[in-house]
């Protein structure tokens, strides 16, 4: 698994919208920064714009209130969330979701994840999970008899 | 004695190596610095963060330090060179010392203890969570976004500061004169003016933002050396502050040197 993640970023020329605890959000910038980020570094958008884009964003989980929140003061869904959004912003819409249930560790099962995912569908192209064989029981893939 | 040759050796290759890769990094900063398309949303963002967190913040601090230093220092050189009967050389000590010498260099010190300190946690702080790693996995350049913004608010904040700093100095020097020595404003005023000379002005500017560009990117540098290990962050932090001493009195005494060649 590990060889796949570090050659992926090789098969694309822009970036890769990563969700990983190995990519934390930035910790000294309110999650409305670190989702539009990507947008004003790569596209120079406005702050005001920028800020709009963020919360309109967060609105569609009901997040708005995380918007001044940094990384330490989030819950592991609010997190989450924070990084699908992140990660939705690289031009291209390619998502990586390297081992979601390290950061959502409490969930037993995938609901949560795939319902984050259907939120933001419009906004990614493609979606790749990488995960450990033992966690397939979570996406509701079981061994056959 | 082959011991002693080998460490002095060693010693001397790995301090030159550390030096040219420091000139490496200060030309790459330069070059990005002068570049327009360094200047995006994000990094402007950034820097009128860093101007508001290294300048505005401690305006309260360096004002009430700028109008104690400057009222009592005027206060006691007019003192003792009037004792001297030298009262009428008041203005060149002034612009020699408070102005061109000892603005920058408090300053400087301030600046340093608060934010260059900052600087150097926060980027060995980032460094340890892996946060440069997200910059570069969304190729963000963190040259462009976290260091020239840094950089450019080091040079701003150390020259714009210390302009003021002389101007509350001399301002507050003349209340304490004006109130203990009955000194007119017009007295005052023509001696500063008659004293200044803009050679000496020039070496001070250039001086400040030396001093501006090096507190700020050594503690860069320093805090890019954090590892993994959370024990890292210290050694950083305070490899960081030894390195941006040095740098401060080696530019201080390369000031002067140039300005009484």
């Amino acid at each position: 698994m590990a060889r796949v993640l570090e050659d992926l970023p090789h098969q694309y020329d822009h970036p890769l919208g990563w969700v990983s605890l190995d990519i934390p959000l930035i910790s000294n910038l309110n999650v409305w920064v670190n989702i539009a980020l990507i947008k004003q570094y790569h596209e120079n958008l406005p702050v005001d714009q920028a800020a709009e884009m963020a919360r309109h964003l967060l609105r569609r989980f009901q997040m708005e209130p995380i918007f001044y929140k940094r990384n330490s003061h989030l819950t592991e869904e609010e997190r989450f969330c924070a990084m699908v959004l992140r990660a939705a912003m690289v031009p291209q819409g390619v998502l990586i979701l390297d081992r979601p249930f390290e950061i959502l560790s409490s969930h037993g099962d995938s609901r949560f994840l795939h319902q984050v995912l259907y939120t933001v569908n419009d906004l990614f192209t493609k979606c790749y999970i990488f995960d450990y064989t033992w966690q397939k029981n979570k996406y509701g893939l079981f061994d056959e008899a | 004695m082959f011991e002693i040759i080998t460490y002095i050796g060693h010693r001397t290759i790995t301090s030159l190596t550390e030096l040219f890769e420091f000139l490496a990094f200060s030309k790459l900063v330069i070059s990005r610095l002068l570049k327009r398309k360094t200047y995006n949303s994000a990094t402007k963002m950034v820097l009128i963060n860093q101007i508001y967190f290294t300048s505005l913040q401690i305006l309260p601090l360096f004002l009430f330090i700028s109008v104690i230093f400057g009222s009592l220092l005027v206060g006691i050189v007019f003192q003792a060179i009037k004792s001297f009967g030298l009262a009428e050389y008041l203005g060149k000590i002034l612009m020699g010392f408070v102005v061109t010498e000892l603005s920058p260099f408090i300053t400087v010190v301030l600046i340093t203890l608060r934010s260059s300190s900052a600087i150097n946690t926060e980027i060995a702080v980032m460094k340890y969570n892996n946060e440069i790693r997200t910059l570069d996995a969304f190729q963000i350049d963190v040259v462009n976004y976290l260091f020239v913004p840094r950089v450019i608010s080091g040079i701003l904040s150390v020259v714009l500061l210390s302009a003021l700093f002389s101007i509350c100095a001399l301002i507050s020097g003349f209340l304490f004169l004006k109130v203990f020595f009955g000194m007119s404003i017009d007295v005052y005023a023509v001696d500063l003016l008659n004293s200044a000379v803009f050679s000496d002005l020039v070496i001070m500017f250039a001086k400040c933002i030396t001093l501006g560009f090096f507190i700020a990117l050594i503690p860069i540098r320093r805090g890019m050396t954090a590892t993994e290990e959370l024990t890292s962050i210290p050694i950083s932090v305070l490899n960081g502050m030894v390195k941006v001493f040095i740098a401060i009195v080696m530019i201080e005494v390369l000031s002067l040197i140039i300005r009484f060649i």
